[in-house]
């Protein structure tokens, strides 16, 4: 079959599609579906959203403030699963990232000079990790993380065309 | 001759270490030398001869150079005595002779690269304020000065006004002089000039002001010209932007910010650029819309989860974007609507009838899929009604979207609903594609039962 899609063996797209859909048949094998109760169909859905966003920002590497941001917080919320005892040690993770981050990119959260702080910092709530970011690095992740989105979306949509009909 | 008075050794100390270069620079090369030692020998002339000079000056012809220029100087210079009557006074002869300095060589063509200065200093002095500027060549050739003058005393102290009396008086002398000059004022002149403080302090705030003026023309022309008086290194500000590094930074924070604000504008659809704060509230929607379509279609496929087949690296042609229906699992969505969400209050409804408008707009599988997410569909109102008459309790809350009634959704089930309940079921598998899911097809089956 001639697949014109996924030209690109190292492409954001398919190195996202390869790990997602790996998550997916993980998770499908993990529980199959037994239970119908809204709780467990909630469990399910987060749990398939958290593979989403991680497969993602695992894709991304570490190359990007936001997908940094995505890890460490997806870490942390596992370990908090785990061990409620490790929430220590996942503060300490959290200072170092935080730190490294904050290194790079001058977290002074002054007035921009611009005025455009109330969007600014709405921004900053809705991408990771963005509260560490001055106004120009916030943007360069803006873009990133909204590329990265669309791709997410279109690849999962695709996936639930596939499977659905 | 050595300056007697204080001011005038303020005046040189002031001059001479912070001002060499930029009079060398207009100079030719060669007078650099005499015109110093000229600077440093204020010239005292008795001032009923101010007018003798000036019609002197304006008489000489233009192929004098610095050093003729010198000569016409030479008889009163001889004659002269350490003057009497300090600063004014000085401080106005030495204004007349840089004038005159200046508007021969001027006259002379300039040397080289400063013609350029000179049209742009003329400019600067056409910009000026309140200034009849009668003769451009008069313009012309005081800008070079009060640029010196003018950035050194901003060089020294922006602010300070009282310190540099000095040199405000050599200013305002040197302003009003040429002025004077151009419009033949000349009995007024020494009068002007022999009120030695009060007019000092009216003029010393026209010196400040149009100080700033000049500094900030100075530096809004020095695009070509540089900034005579300032050291070479300084970065060359652009039009109309002053050219100190903390408004450097600004700017070119505020280039970096344009720029990333145009890359995003090309990834955000709707991006009309009307001003900023909008395109960042379109982007800020954009971010939201786009984690709300990852949210729904990670739920849809709850349902889809269920079937996945082993893996596959090929995907079917993208079909996501038409009008049919992307419904995977739309049974799970049901009860995944009774149970996570809170059953549809006002508020709630009304925030979602909003964003499945917007979301209809762009896309109308995202906008499905919305809608499904919430458990709900789009039906046509006919349909609605006969429903919610018939029965009191269902489940999942219908929502009419309007008479959309040809929607493809309720089209690919052709039969009309036989009841009120088989068409609640009917409308449900038909979210779930034709011939669904076995599995959510049970689902749907039991749940939307009465």
């Amino acid at each position: 079959m001639n697949n014109p899609h996924h030209l690109n063996p190292t492409s954001l797209k398919s190195r996202f599609t390869t790990r997602f859909l790996r998550a997916l048949t993980k998770i499908r094998a993990q529980k199959p579906i037994s239970s119908s109760s809204p709780t467990e169909i909630f469990r399910r859905y987060r749990r398939i959203k958290v593979a989403a966003d991680k497969s993602m920002a695992y894709s991304v590497r570490s190359r990007r403030i936001w997908s940094r941001a995505m890890l460490w917080k997806l870490r942390s919320r596992s370990y908090r699963r785990q061990d409620p005892c490790s929430g220590r040690r996942s503060g300490k993770t959290s200072q170092a990232i935080m730190k490294k981050s904050s290194n790079e990119n001058t977290t002074t959260r002054r007035e921009d000079g611009v005025g455009f702080v109330e969007e600014a910092d709405e921004l900053r709530q809705l991408v990771p990790g963005g509260e560490t970011m001055n106004l120009c690095n916030l943007l360069d992740e803006t873009a990133h993380y909204i590329k990265c989105l669309t791709t997410q979306v279109q690849v999962m949509k695709k996936i639930a065309d596939f499977y659905s009909f | 001759m050595q300056p007697c008075s204080r001011e005038m050794q303020a005046m040189d100390s002031l001059l001479s270490p912070t001002q060499p270069i930029p009079l060398q620079d207009l100079q030719p090369n060669g007078n650099s030398g005499t015109h110093q030692a000229q600077i440093h020998n204020p010239q005292f002339d008795p001032t009923s001869s101010h007018d003798d000079f000036l019609d002197q000056m304006l008489s000489t012809l233009p192929s004098c150079s610095w050093s003729d220029l010198k000569s016409p100087w030479d008889p009163p210079k001889s004659d002269e005595t350490p003057p009497s009557n300090p600063d004014n006074n000085a401080g106005f002869h030495y204004d007349e002779i840089l004038a005159s300095k200046l508007r021969q060589h001027q006259i002379n063509g300039g040397g080289g690269g400063t013609t350029a200065a000179m049209k742009m200093m003329m400019q600067q002095q056409m910009l000026l304020p309140g200034r009849p500027i009668a003769a451009a060549g008069g313009g012309g050739l005081t800008m070079p000065l009060h640029n010196d003058i003018v950035d050194g005393s901003s060089f020294k102290s922006p602010n300070q006004q009282g310190g540099e009396g000095s040199v405000q008086a050599l200013y305002n002398g040197f302003g009003a002089g040429p002025l004077h000059g151009t419009n033949n004022q000349s009995p007024n002149q020494p009068q002007h000039f022999h009120h030695p403080q009060g007019g000092n302090m009216q003029t010393q705030s026209f010196g400040a002001t149009a100080g700033t003026v000049m500094n900030q023309s100075q530096a809004s022309g020095s695009t070509t010209g540089g900034t005579p008086a300032q050291p070479k290194q300084r970065v060359r500000a652009r039009r109309g932007q002053a050219t100190d590094p903390h408004s450097i930074a600004e700017r070119l924070r505020r280039e970096r910010i344009a720029e990333r604000m145009k890359a995003l504008q090309e990834l955000v659809p709707n991006a009309n650029k009307t001003d900023k704060a909008s395109m960042l509230d379109e982007i800020i929607d954009y971010v939201k819309f786009l984690q709300l379509q990852v949210k729904v279609l990670s739920m849809s496929r709850l349902g889809g989860a269920a079937a996945v087949a082993p893996l596959v690296a090929d995907m079917p042609p993208e079909g996501g974007d038409c009008v049919q229906t992307t419904a995977g699992g739309g049974g799970s969505l049901q009860r995944n609507s009774n149970g996570n969400q809170p059953s549809a209050n006002n508020d709630s409804l009304t925030v979602t009838e909003h964003q499945v408008a917007k979301l209809m707009e762009e896309d109308m599988g995202s906008a499905m899929q919305y809608l499904q997410g919430k458990g709900l569909c789009l039906m046509p109102i006919s349909l609605a009604t006969a429903i919610s008459t018939a029965t009191c309790h269902s489940r999942n809350p219908m929502m009419n979207k309007g008479s959309s009634s040809n929607h493809p959704l309720l089209q690919s089930n052709g039969d009309g609903p036989s009841s009120p309940s088989m068409s609640v079921l009917t409308v449900q598998s038909a979210t779930m594609g034709n011939g669904g899911l076995d599995g959510s097809a049970k689902d749907a089956a039991s749940v939307s039962k009465p």
